[in-house]
């Protein structure tokens, strides 16, 4: 790893832990400086609200010439992040990064993105029409993937708790289970269907 | 109507008279020539040899096809290059790598900047900002500027690597974006080696000014250097709205015509040609919007189309799509168990007795075609429709391009069997030349036709197309059996086969 990368790695942890924000955390996975772990807290205000995300942050060799590699650990229902990988759809983190930018200043824009989505720019294009087509459903998904992975307090909507009860009843794991019934708006009958036939 | 356009159109109207001239003289009308006034009648006087000449050919499509550009080499260019940022430099009052950035946001369009600054006094800022020669608002990086009226005995600390420099050791551009020299020069370093297609930018987010060569040229030395320039001609080149690079695989020759249009382009070097506007291949009638589209559409759909189309048919009862995997014609379908015959899609109850229908040809099937999937399979049928004559010509001119060491071998051996000189078989050549150009034509006028709307415009195409089809195989026949026909006869065809083409070609040209 080069000396710049590094330094300034030891720099942005300083920073943060000085600058005193509840809402963001960066750590080291181990001694080495190019694989970090962060987190941040779901903004008010959207379903994402006071939830825990983790991110896996990855430095490349060239940083801060090139951008961090960050994707979501925790499983997010977002237009711009995958509900299966966690991969991040964001221009600074792609050809938009600059070298000025910071992990910091990342994962600000992160929270930035949580709170307002671009779907029409897509990483997860099954969340992303449904964010266009049916917000209620949207909304409702968003807020009980949160409380789900993310520990996001209150209480769980009670369809989307039964409904997920009855599926991994049928013998289907949880995690395909709630996939399948997110996918499918919280159709019951779509969603077994579509979990038999694959 | 430019100077240039009136005089090409009468020297059209003079050309047609020409071949008026020609039937009438031959007393030939197999083409119907009645809606052209008949005019200076022989006025002047050439053989018939002159008629079927190279020159003669290539007079005639000058009229349409003509177009005039330039091979150049990397030198000429970077000579035409330099040229243009002295120009803009002078136009804006910037230095000449100031210039260059100008030029590469605008295509190198000398003539569209001046009008621009011509619009009002803004302009100028608005030219600048936009190619990232200054930053949008000054007051933006108020606290930077700030660093500047410092002493120089101060400290300024690096925006990317956060250590303190004293002032002699940061640098910024336009935008006063201050950093280390280490910091430049690695930012610098990487954005060559990544290949740097959008320039090189200020490493401070959200800012949108480039690095001029004179302020990268600082910090790069050896290899990097010379890779930089290698990068800036080429996207020079590439940006430039008068270049193009040959297609030809490592043919350093750069084309230049003075005004860009979808035209024939022919490297004189390594021979390969390509349209001047889009860089496929030339691909007259077609315009380039549409053929790029139509190509795209070949490389996606060409393959599982066909094998859909060739192996699947649709469930009589629910259209799912199905693939046949035995040779049973009794097909229940997996979905929602319809029984039915594979060969007549009928219901399978009337194929088990006696009364075997399926044999007989029914003059009217009573498939519904309302249905999404029939339309689908429709739409599938027209593209394929076009798609199997558009490979099926590519696949003639193959075979047509190894058609001249035939010919060649053919004339010879002629002579040997002393049918006639040299001199008096070179016909065939340019017949085959022509029939190579025409087929061409022919075969661009597919995409056009698959992508056309309906209306009498549609339907004039398709006739000029269908006319145009039946003379290129009249003059591929006569052309493969040369032996059996006289000289007049296959140029008649050649000349029949050209006029349909340059019939058809007109619009296009026109546009």
């Amino acid at each position: 790893m080069s000396s710049i990368a590094t330094t300034r790695i030891q720099r942005e942890l300083k920073d943060i832990k000085e600058s005193n924000n509840q809402s963001i955390k960066i750590e080291l996975k181990s001694d080495e400086f190019n694989n970090l772990r962060g987190e941040i807290v779901g903004p008010s205000g959207t379903p994402y609200q006071d939830g825990m995300y983790k991110l896996s942050i990855k430095i490349p060799e060239t940083y801060p010439f090139n951008p961090p590699i960050v994707s979501f650990d925790t499983r997010i229902w977002h237009p711009n992040i995958s509900s299966v990988t966690g991969a991040i759809c964001l221009d600074i983190l792609k050809d938009q990064w600059a070298a000025a930018l910071t992990l910091r200043t990342v994962l600000l824009s992160l929270q930035a993105l949580l709170s307002a989505a671009e779907p029409d720019d897509p990483q997860d294009a099954v969340v992303a029409k449904q964010y266009k087509d049916n917000q209620k459903a949207f909304v409702k998904t968003a807020r009980f993937w949160a409380q789900y992975y993310a520990n996001a307090p209150g209480p769980r909507d009670t369809d989307c708790v039964e409904k997920l009860r009855k599926a991994s009843e049928m013998g289907f794991y949880k995690d395909i289970s709630l996939q399948a019934l997110s996918t499918h708006s919280w159709d019951l009958e779509n969603a077994i269907q579509y979990l038999t036939s694959c | 109507m430019s100077e240039e356009d009136s005089r090409s159109s009468e020297d059209e109207t003079s050309e047609d008279e020409d071949i008026n001239d020609y039937y009438n003289n031959n007393e030939d009308d197999f083409i119907d020539n009645s809606d052209v006034e008949r005019g200076q009648d022989g006025e002047e006087i050439m053989t018939s040899d002159y008629y079927s000449s190279n020159e003669y050919i290539r007079k005639r499509m000058q009229e349409l096809e003509y177009y005039d550009y330039q091979c150049l080499t990397g030198t000429e260019v970077e000579e035409k290059l330099a040229k243009d940022t002295e120009t803009t430099a002078e136009l804006l009052n910037i230095s000449p790598p100031l210039a260059q950035l100008v030029l590469l946001a605008n295509k190198w369009k000398i003539t569209a900047i001046n009008t621009r600054l011509k619009l009002s006094p803004v302009e100028r800022g608005k030219l600048l900002v936009e190619s990232g020669v200054i930053a949008v608002l000054p007051s933006h990086f108020k606290h930077r500027t700030e660093h500047k009226k410092l002493s120089l005995k101060s400290a300024v600390s690096c925006g990317v690597c956060f250590d303190v420099f004293p002032v002699s050791d940061v640098t910024s551009l336009s935008c006063k974006h201050m950093f280390c020299r280490q910091c430049w020069t690695q930012h610098i370093d990487f954005t060559v080696k990544e290949g740097m297609n959008a320039g090189i930018p200020c490493m401070e987010n959200d800012c949108s000014v480039l690095c001029p060569i004179d302020f990268v040229e600082q910090f790069l030395k050896g290899d990097s250097a010379r890779l930089y320039r290698d990068h800036l001609f080429r996207i020079s080149v590439t940006t430039h709205y008068r270049c193009r690079f040959c297609p030809g695989v490592d043919c350093p020759v750069v084309l230049f015509a003075e005004t860009p249009k979808p035209r024939r382009v022919t490297c004189k070097r390594c021979k390969m040609s390509c349209c001047f506007e889009c860089g496929n291949e030339y691909h007259v009638p077609t315009d380039c919007e549409t053929i790029k589209k139509w190509l795209v559409k070949c490389a996606d759909d060409s393959e599982t189309a066909n094998y859909i189309s060739a192996n699947t048919k649709d469930c009589p009862a629910c259209h799912i799509c199905i693939e046949k995997n035995g040779g049973c014609n009794h097909i229940q379908c997996s979905k929602c168990k319809h029984n039915f015959c594979w060969m007549c899609l009928g219901d399978w109850k009337a194929h088990g007795n006696s009364y075997y229908e399926c044999s007989k040809y029914k003059e009217n099937p009573t498939m519904t075609n309302s249905s999404q999937q029939t339309q689908a399979r429709e739409a599938l049928k027209k593209y394929l429709f076009y798609f199997h004559r558009w490979e099926n010509h590519s696949q003639s001119l193959r075979l047509e391009s190894n058609a001249r060491l035939k010919i060649q071998s053919q004339i010879e051996e002629k002579m040997n069997r002393s049918e006639g000189t040299w001199i008096d078989w070179q016909y065939l050549l340019r017949a085959g030349e022509l029939l190579a150009k025409c087929r061409n034509t022919l075969h661009y006028t597919y995409p056009l036709a698959y992508y056309a709307g309906g209306g009498s415009e549609k339907a004039l195409f398709e006739y000029q197309q269908a006319q145009l089809e039946v003379e290129i195989e009249g003059l591929a026949w006569k052309l493969e059996h040369a032996g059996e026909y006289q000289r007049g006869e296959v140029e008649n065809q050649m000349d029949v086969c050209e006029k349909r083409t340059q019939t058809l070609l007109a619009r296009f040209v026109a546009n």
